[in-house]
């Protein structure tokens, strides 16, 4: 956990809930685990507050707390869950492509609260929805069919609940003790949720309608839902898994065709929920099964999948691997592989536009050659010593490429030792990830610098839309709300689009180099976890 | 008062001449070897052995045989080489020997040792270490040697302020000279950069052809391959190069491609004599796209800051007042 992260994260808590919480959160952050005491004598903060904020962090998994040895209850911040925050936007967006409106709707509602239980989920949404939608009543079932396809396809889990044991006995413990519900993890309750989505401004049809259904309803706001005690969260690590996915087919559309992607695709739909996350490589797959699973769409005969298959095979990119010859050829997908190859393509993208093509050969070179000398640089990436030095130095200074000291004599005299220049992807992965997290930050900073600069004016529009939003409803005149739109000149109004434009453009570029914070933390994870 | 002076050549071969009328009316028996081993010699080519002459000659005592060896050696007209079971003798052929004529013994070793050296040429340093001669000697031969138009001295490419020595007539190497790409000792990166360009056009066309084919994709693929053999035509045919190219060259050509993500190559095994083949494996290429946009890191200013270090907020470099950044949101 570096200096860099934990700007960042201080500054994600911040934006997202506030100064409070982004100080207890940022506290915890860099202390590690400490006592409720603790945290409130050392932030200065009085101790409900902390215990609010403490809340808000746990309410949304970011907190987690255990007892200690003697006896207290430890509170303990994951950051990495605070750097999630920034995915937001990608985690909703990839839930509206995959189950429309009402995807995005649930899975912007559980993100935004952290946990909820089925039905409150199911009722906020519809209502959500029938007020987008003009004219038509969101019904419950409909709701509760998208969310039973999100759990079903792991995007949704349940929560760690209280074990029953402890819920029997007497004195409850100082702090209880969650455990996971593997069996339970992705099966829905069955509740009865019947009914339809409330508008927020009910007409008087509306009424009348639902007149008999009223008294219903009502009840069962205040009796406690069947479901009671079964939370749901989002699951990031199957958001993850499916960015990945994206990223693998993207590379195979980008560097072959159309239909080997499709096939890549095919495999990974098929393997989504029998592999591991930060496994090496899929479960094998028969190409009768691929053939079968095709989408309708492409009507390919069985030869030419296997053509396909085998190029796929062939090509040095090593995405797709044989593994097999039952049942018509066994293929796995190689994902360690393919995130090598991506986050090596990212790297090498990255050197080019910082320093140029030429370097970019010279890279591209080093990482194929693993150690060469200097001379050897130059006659194999074909450029003129003198350029060659330079552009080798230039990267030796930024640390994207080392030297590796070969000695002759056992007294290391600079003229009788060999230097050899050696890339290593891994070193240089984490050090570009640390840049990234800085960049992300810097963003964000100017971002909110430029809205602080300009809050006079941001508020002064405030207010007159309030003024004239209260105007229509009171029934005004057109001159009137004439004179008051002109309360903004013209050039402010200017200045309020620049501003605009300026913090669209910043947030979506905090988006692109989380993209390439995603590539690259898969693949140090992966290759950690695997251990080589 | 000039006295009349005769040119010293001419009195050299005249004294040689006496020499040998004298020796040959005197010694009738002592010059008979001497024609004789030289007859032996033009009958070998190649050379022959003390044991060949001793067969020839039979009545001549091994001492006398020695000193008429001995004296067509100092005379320059026989070359003593060793071989693997014992020394060999061989005829000079006429033309080196009368090059030789003005020179003296040190010269005639320099001139050997820059001979053998072949066509990589020697450094003067190594010339010292084979003969052991001072430099300011060595220095003085070799400046004669060439003024004689006897040997030249070549730039060597990689250190251009070493100079090594081969024999006049003889062409340089391609690792002195650096083969095509160096004219002059100067590295030609347009021509290098111009063969790329030509090269990875060639490829990507054909990968377009074979793409827009439609034919199944095993033929795609193999149809979107072209050889080192075919790419070295092609060049060839275009003309733009005024040095003569081989197959080698446009490899490492290729190679810079590969280096650069425009293109990859794979290895088949390929029967002998085949057009191109090498060993009986042929190497093909194809241009491919690249697999990646790139990294959304490279797509804000901080991403290329050259300043990122030192930028914290803050301080003087920071976020809010970043310059970069100022100019790239206004685009």
């Amino acid at each position: 956990m570096t200096l860099e992260e934990g700007k960042l994260c201080s500054l994600l808590l911040r934006e997202h809930f506030g100064e409070v919480v982004a100080k207890v959160g940022s506290h915890l952050i860099q202390t590690g685990a400490q006592a409720l005491r603790m945290i409130g004598h050392e932030t200065g903060t009085a101790l409900d507050l902390v215990k609010k904020a403490l809340c808000v962090l746990i309410q949304h998994n970011i907190c987690s707390y255990e007892v200690n040895r003697r006896g207290q209850v430890e509170y303990a911040v994951d950051f990495i869950r605070v750097l999630r925050l920034l995915r937001f936007p990608r985690y909703i967006y990839t839930a509206k492509t995959l189950y429309g409106d009402t995807g995005e709707l649930i899975v912007e509602e559980l993100l935004q609260h952290g946990k909820m239980t089925m039905s409150s989920t199911v009722r906020k949404v519809a209502d959500r929805l029938t007020d987008s939608t003009e004219g038509k009543t969101m019904e419950y079932s409909e709701v509760v069919n998208t969310f039973t396809c999100l759990v079903d396809t792991h995007f949704l889990q349940r929560c760690p609940v209280v074990s029953e044991v402890e819920k029997s006995e007497a004195l409850p413990p100082v702090a209880p003790t969650m455990f996971n519900p593997e069996k339970e993890m992705y099966t829905v309750p069955r509740v009865n949720l019947t009914g339809r989505g409330k508008r927020s401004r009910s007409s008087d049809e509306n009424d009348n309608d639902h007149k008999v259904k009223k008294p219903r309803l009502n009840s069962t706001n205040k009796e406690t839902p069947e479901d009671d005690g079964i939370y749901w969260k989002v699951n990031f690590e199957r958001f993850h898994q499916y960015f990945r996915d994206q990223a693998i087919i993207t590379a195979v559309a980008n560097k072959l065709d159309q239909t080997s992607s499709e096939i890549v695709r095919t495999m990974l739909r098929m393997s989504e929920v029998t592999t591991p996350p930060n496994a090496a490589h899929t479960q094998p797959l028969s190409s009768n099964e691929i053939f079968r699973a095709l989408p309708s769409g492409y009507n390919i005969s069985k030869q030419v999948l296997d053509q396909y298959l085998t190029l796929l095979v062939d090509d040095p990119m090593e995405f797709v691997g044989k593994s097999g010859e039952s049942g018509g050829g066994m293929y796995v997908i190689n994902l360690q592989k393919a995130l090598a190859c991506l986050s090596r393509a990212t790297l090498e993208t990255i050197v080019q536009e910082r320093f140029g093509s030429r370097s970019a050969r010279i890279f591209r070179l080093l990482l194929r050659k693993r150690h060469l000398e200097q001379k050897q640089v130059e006659d194999f990436a074909m450029i003129p010593a003198k350029e060659a030095k330079d552009m080798l130095y230039t990267m030796l200074s930024e640390n994207l490429v080392s030297l590796q000291e070969i000695p002759k004599t056992p007294d290391h005299a600079p003229s009788r030792t060999f230097y050899l220049y050696t890339v290593s992807l891994l070193p240089t992965a984490r050090m570009l990830l640390h840049r990234c997290y800085k960049t992300v930050a810097n963003l964000i900073e100017r971002r909110l610098f430029e809205t602080k600069e300009n809050k006079r004016l941001l508020e002064k529009s405030q207010r007159i839309e309030a003024i004239i939003a209260s105007m229509q409803v009171t029934g005004a005149e057109e001159t009137q709300l004439q004179e008051v739109e002109e309360m903004i000149t013209a050039p402010e109004r200017q200045q309020l689009e620049t501003l605009k434009q300026n913090v669209n453009k910043l947030d979506a570029s905090e988006n692109q180099v989380d993209d390439t914070i995603f590539l690259l933390e898969s693949y140090i994870n992966s290759v950690q976890s695997t251990g080589h | 008062m000039t006295a009349a002076r005769v040119p010293r050549e001419a009195t050299q071969k005249t004294d040689l001449l006496k020499t040998q009328d004298v020796l040959a009316l005197r010694y009738r028996v002592m010059d008979l070897p001497q024609f004789r081993i030289k007859e032996l010699c033009m009958q070998f080519p190649h050379g022959i052995t003390d044991q060949v002459i001793q067969n020839e000659m039979p009545h001549i005592e091994a001492q006398q045989r020695a000193m008429v060896i001995n004296k067509l050696l100092s005379l320059g007209q026989l070359d003593l080489l060793r071989s693997s079971n014992g020394l060999l003798y061989r005829l000079k052929d006429a033309q080196s020997t009368s090059k030789m004529k003005g020179s003296d013994n040190q010269e005639k070793l320099v001139y050997q040792i820059i001979e053998d050296a072949g066509n990589k040429g020697i450094w003067s340093r190594d010339i010292r270490y084979k003969s052991n001669l001072p430099l300011t000697e060595i220095n003085k031969i070799l400046k004669s040697l060439e003024s004689k138009k006897l040997i030249k001295a070549v730039k060597s490419v990689a250190a251009s302020k070493k100079k090594v020595y081969m024999l006049y007539n003889v062409q340089p190497d391609r690792s002195v000279t650096g083969g095509a790409w160096y004219s002059d000792q100067d590295f030609e990166s347009e021509f290098v950069e111009v063969l790329n360009q030509q090269c990875y056009k060639f490829l990507q066309s054909k990968a377009e052809a074979a793409r827009d084919s439609k034919q199944s994709p095993l033929v795609q693929r193999n149809s979107s391959f072209a050889s080192s053999h075919e790419v070295w035509k092609y060049i060839c045919e275009l003309g733009i190069s005024k040095v003569e190219l081989s197959m080698e060259d446009i490899e490492t050509i290729l190679n810079t491609l590969i280096y650069d993500g425009k293109v990859e190559m794979t290895i088949i095994a390929a029967k002998e004599g085949t057009v191109g083949s090498v060993d009986g494996q042929m190497k093909l290429y194809r241009g491919v796209n690249p697999i990646i946009q790139p990294a959304g890191l490279v797509k804000t200013p901080c991403g290329l800051c050259p300043v990122f270090d030192d930028c914290h907020e803050g301080g003087e470099i920071s976020p809010s007042n970043c310059t970069y950044m100022t100019e790239w949101l206004e685009f």
